[in-house]
This record gives structure tokens, sequence and C-alpha cells, in this order.
């Protein structure tokens, strides 16, 4: 079933919201400087965590951009006054 | 025959599929006006849109740069990737506004914008002026780095037999020559084919690094024991700078008058949201692809200095080429992608500059057909001047370069802020942007180009909108307390 615009609008809202976070993540600011990482999956885990952020970003970026209504017509304006 | 020989072959033969395809977009062109020029006739399909909008963010720096950058500062390079995929998310904050209007309005330009939001504000001209001069200053640095890069790579792929004298030159031609005769059709055709040959190139450059060197873990677990301080976890310097270059380029790269002009050229909104959709993925498919190439050579060339780290791409291209008939072919093949990269970017960035210097800065206007051959005259002295700039090899205009990014936020409150907030008023919005611009030209001459690791583009942003924003919120409350005074 096809979802209704407010509906779309929320998602797309909470799809934005989880790319912040997933920015916040993607720096290391919360681990200790200097220390040297395990290799996990190929990578520093550090920067597995990174990548795997950026994945989740492409992802929900993707699926916030199919949500995105881009308007060809500029929405009209309810200007208030009665027609004759 | 050799691989110098191989490259000057594949450039001329690359060449003539480029010039090909433009006589084709020449022939499709419906009439003269601005739109179709500059535009493609506001009629680009997710594919081609999707492509051009890859192939002209990718630059020859991405491809050329950016495994130095990573060679010189190691896992902490990945930031890349996310300042890259940052720009398809910023955009969400300008294209479901802009596009509407732009379509209703016939806009070409970015100026087109800054003329019909501020119309009859006062400072609205002095606005126009100083967002399309920092935007054409931007582009011109931009230009001239590209031809830079043509010029050393022509001279790379043919081992000297096109000097660097000839590659600048020739190259800027063609590319002249192909974009005057098909404009922004021609421009999007053949990034289709450029966008194309980074991939594969890139792709199969990758599988040979990781592959030669014992595969992910492996060439890792060597970068650990070469160089522990690569792979470290970055410092708080480091961390600030992470977040500050995904800001920075995230809000400037919106802004770039390329990329809203091709929001200018979808053919529909459901169009240009498709194409964002894939967008999105292509730093994972192009940035990281080079971060990890980068990375990769800092156990093959543990001895490369900093100032050497920009030869890395050349290098390894070198030793792949040199391991096999095949391999050489496919060495030729990223050689000519990174030549394509280039070329996309320069093509798009000149078509831009003939239409900003014609409409905004000479005022033409995008409704009369003759802007289009002033365009053409416009973009062919730009690049003849650019050309003869390039020439002087020894010529270090890095620092102007630099300063493109710092520029191009400046614009960030004229446009991200303008299209949300009507209370923007033009007069702030210029003293903010002169403001910004000053410190942030500043910045960069006296050697303070970051900041504890933010970058002075960004902290003048700072100080640039709250000029805007306060000095609008001002001006409505002097005008809420002088209306009941006149009645």
């Amino acid at each position: 079933m096809p979802l209704s615009e407010i509906a779309r609008r929320r998602l797309r809202r909470l799809l934005l919201f989880a790319i912040a976070l997933l920015y916040i993540v993607s720096v290391p600011w919360y681990r200790t400087t200097g220390a040297v990482p395990d290799v996990v999956l190929g990578l520093p885990d550090w920067v597995t965590v990174a990548l795997s952020c950026y994945v989740g970003v492409a992802v929900l970026n993707s699926i916030a951009w199919w949500l995105t209504d881009v308007p060809d017509e500029t929405p009209r304006v309810d200007s208030g006054e009665s027609s004759p | 025959m050799s691989f110098a020989q191989s490259g000057v072959v594949a450039l001329l033969l690359y060449l003539c599929a480029l010039l090909a395809v433009a006589e084709v977009a020449r022939r499709a062109r419906r009439d003269s006006s601005p739109a179709d020029h500059f535009l493609a006739g506001r009629d680009l399909g997710v594919f081609v849109l999707f492509l051009t909008l890859y192939a002209t963010t990718y630059s020859g720096n991405s491809l050329l740069g950016y495994p130095g950058e990573a060679y010189r500062r190691g896992f902490s390079w990945i930031m890349a990737t996310g300042f890259m995929m940052s720009i398809i998310v910023v955009f969400h904050a300008l294209v479901p506004r802009l596009r509407p209007i732009a379509i209703a309005n016939g806009f070409v330009t970015p100026g087109d914008w800054v003329r019909h939001r501020f119309e009859g504000d006062p400072g609205s001209r002095g606005l126009l002026l100083g967002v399309s001069l920092l935007m054409v200053i931007a582009l011109g640095n931009f230009l001239f780095a590209q031809l830079k890069a043509m010029g050393e790579l022509a001279d790379q792929v043919t081992g000297g037999i096109v000097p660097y004298e000839l590659g600048v030159f020739g190259l800027a031609g063609v590319i002249l020559l192909y974009e005057t005769r098909g404009g922004m059709r021609a421009v999007a055709w053949t990034d289709v084919a450029q966008g194309v040959l980074m991939l594969v190139g890139l792709a199969a450059l990758l599988s040979w690094v990781l592959g030669s060197g014992g595969g992910l873990e492996a060439v890792t677990r060597s970068i650990i024991e070469v160089r522990p301080s690569a792979a470290v976890v970055p410092d708080a310097r480091e961390c600030a700078n992470w977040v500050s270059t995904i800001v920075l380029l995230g809000l400037a790269s919106v802004v770039y008058p390329q990329a809203i002009q091709r929001i200018y050229a979808a053919r529909s909104g459901r169009v240009l949201a498709r194409s964002f959709s894939l967008m999105t993925f292509m730093p994972l498919a192009t940035t990281a692809v080079v971060t990890l190439i980068g990375l990769a050579a800092i156990p093959r060339f543990a001895e490369l200095g900093a100032a050497e780290a920009d030869r890395v791409m050349p290098l390894l291209l070198g030793e792949w080429a040199a391991a096999g008939p095949l391999l050489a072919v496919a060495a030729l093949c990223v050689f000519i992608g990174a030549l394509a990269a280039i070329m996309s970017t320069a093509d798009s960035v000149l078509l831009s500059l003939g239409s900003m210097v014609a409409e905004d800065l000479m005022g033409r206007s995008h409704r009369d057909a003759s802007t289009t051959l002033v365009g053409k005259r416009v973009a062919a002295g730009v690049m003849l001047a650019v050309a003869v700039l390039a020439l002087n090899r020894e010529i270090t205009l890095w620092r102007l370069i630099e300063l493109k990014m710092e520029l191009l936020v400046q614009c960030v409150p004229a446009f991200l802020v303008a299209i949300h907030w009507k209370g923007l008023r033009a007069r702030p919005t210029l003293v903010g942007l002169i403001a910004g611009t000053v410190v942030a030209i500043a910045g960069v001459l006296l050697g303070w180009k970051r900041i504890g690791g933010v970058h002075i583009g960004v902290l003048s942003l700072g100080l640039n909108l709250a000029i805007a924003t306060l000095g609008s919120a001002l001006a409505a409350g002097s005008r809420l307390e002088r209306a009941p005074a006149s009645e």
C-alpha cells in the first residue's frame, strides 16, 4: 500500500535524523587517541565502524531520495482573496 | 608497440570518440536558446543525469590527489568518503524547494535564483554581483587546476610524446570544440562515457592492488607494521578536522554552479530524485576505492616523502603496466579514465563560467537567444586565458585553489538560508558575504588555514551567517517600528 504524503515526510525526516547520527558515530572522537587498533573485516576497527556508517548513510539517503517529492511546479499559495 | 606509443593511440581514439559524441549532440539540439545550450533543453533523464553528476563531481583531484592524501594521512582519510557523501545529503535542503521555482521562472544560472529571491530588495544588485563573482573566481581556479592536471597526465600517459604544453592546449581545444558545438548535451553525453571509464578503471586497479598485496587484511597488517601512525585512532585535532571537512565540503559543493545547473537541467523532479538516490552510493564506489588504493601504496613505496605522495597513482599504474601486456591495457584504461575525470569536470566548469559571466556579470537575459553566442565567446576567451596561464608549469596558484571551497561556502546563506527563511534580506547577506570572504582570504594568506582542526572557511561562514541573519532580523524590527509611525 503506498504511503500517505504525511507518512512519507515523517519517514524521510526520521531517515535524515538517522543519517546525522551515523555521521556523529563515524568520527572516532569517543575512542582513545593513539590506540593501536584491532583488525576487523580487514581494516582497523575504527575504520570499519566509519565505513559501515557511510554504507548506512548511503542506503538511508538513497531511500530518503526515493521518498522525496521534488515538485516541478510551485505549489499554489492561497492569497485569501475570494474569487468574484 | 611501447606503453607510451599505446598511450598516444588510446588518447587519440578517446578524443575522436568525444568529438563524435559532440557532433551527435549538436544535431540533437532543438534551438539556439540559452536553455537548450546551457541546460540541454531541460531534458536530461535519470541515467545521463546520474552519470553527468558523477563525472562532474569527481574531478582529477579525486582520482589523482586523494590516493596521495590517503598515503600521507593514513586510514583517517576514510573521512573523504563521508564528505563526498555529505554533498548528496545536504542537497535535501536545497533541491525540493529550488527546482519548482527554477522551472517556473526559467532559471539558467545560479544568479537567476539570487535575482529572483531578492528582487526589489535594497542591495540585491550588489549581492548578485558578489555571489556571481565568488562563484566565477572559484570556477576559474578550478578550471586552472584541471588544465594543469590534464597537461601533466597527457605527458605521463604518452611518456612525453605529447608534451605538457601540447597536452594543455590540445585538450583545452578539444573541450572547447565539443562544448561550444554541443553545449550541455555534449558535456552530459561525454560525461556518460567518462564516468563509465572511471568506474571500470578503478575497480580493476583496486582488485590488482589488493590481490597482489595478499588481500585487504594482509595489506592492513603491512601498513600497521611499516607505519603504525597511519592506523592508530586519530587525535582530537584530526577528529575536529574530519567534522569540519564534512561541513565545509557538504555545504560548499551544494552551491557549485555546475551542480545547481544540473538541478535546472533534469527532465523532471522525479528524475532528479532518482539520480540522487543513485549518486549517494558513488563515494563508496570511487572515494573509498581511491582511498584504499592510496593506503595500499604505503607498504609498496615506504620511502616516498610527503611531497612525492601525489605521484602514488602514476607509480602504481607504472608497476601495474609492467606486470604484463593485458595489465598494461588495463593501466591505460585507468590513465584515460583519470583524464576523462579531469576533462568532464573542466567542460562542466567552462559551460557554467560562460553562462554566468554572460548573464550574471554582463547582464544578458536568459530569454535572449544571442546570450548563447555571448556565453560561447566568453567560454572561449576564459579557456584561452586560463590555458596560457597554465602553460607555466612552475606557477603555484595552489593557495588560491585551496581557497576555492572557502570562497564558495560564503554563498551558502544566499541559497540555503534564503530558500528556507523569507526574512533574509539582501543587504545584510551581502555584508555577511563580504565579511566571511575577507576573513577566509586573510586566514589562508596568513597561514591559518585551520584553527584547532576547523577550517577557516567554516569559521568565517559562522561570522557570515551571524551577520546575515541578525542583520535581517534587525532590519525587520526597524521596519515594524517605522510602520506605525508612518501611519
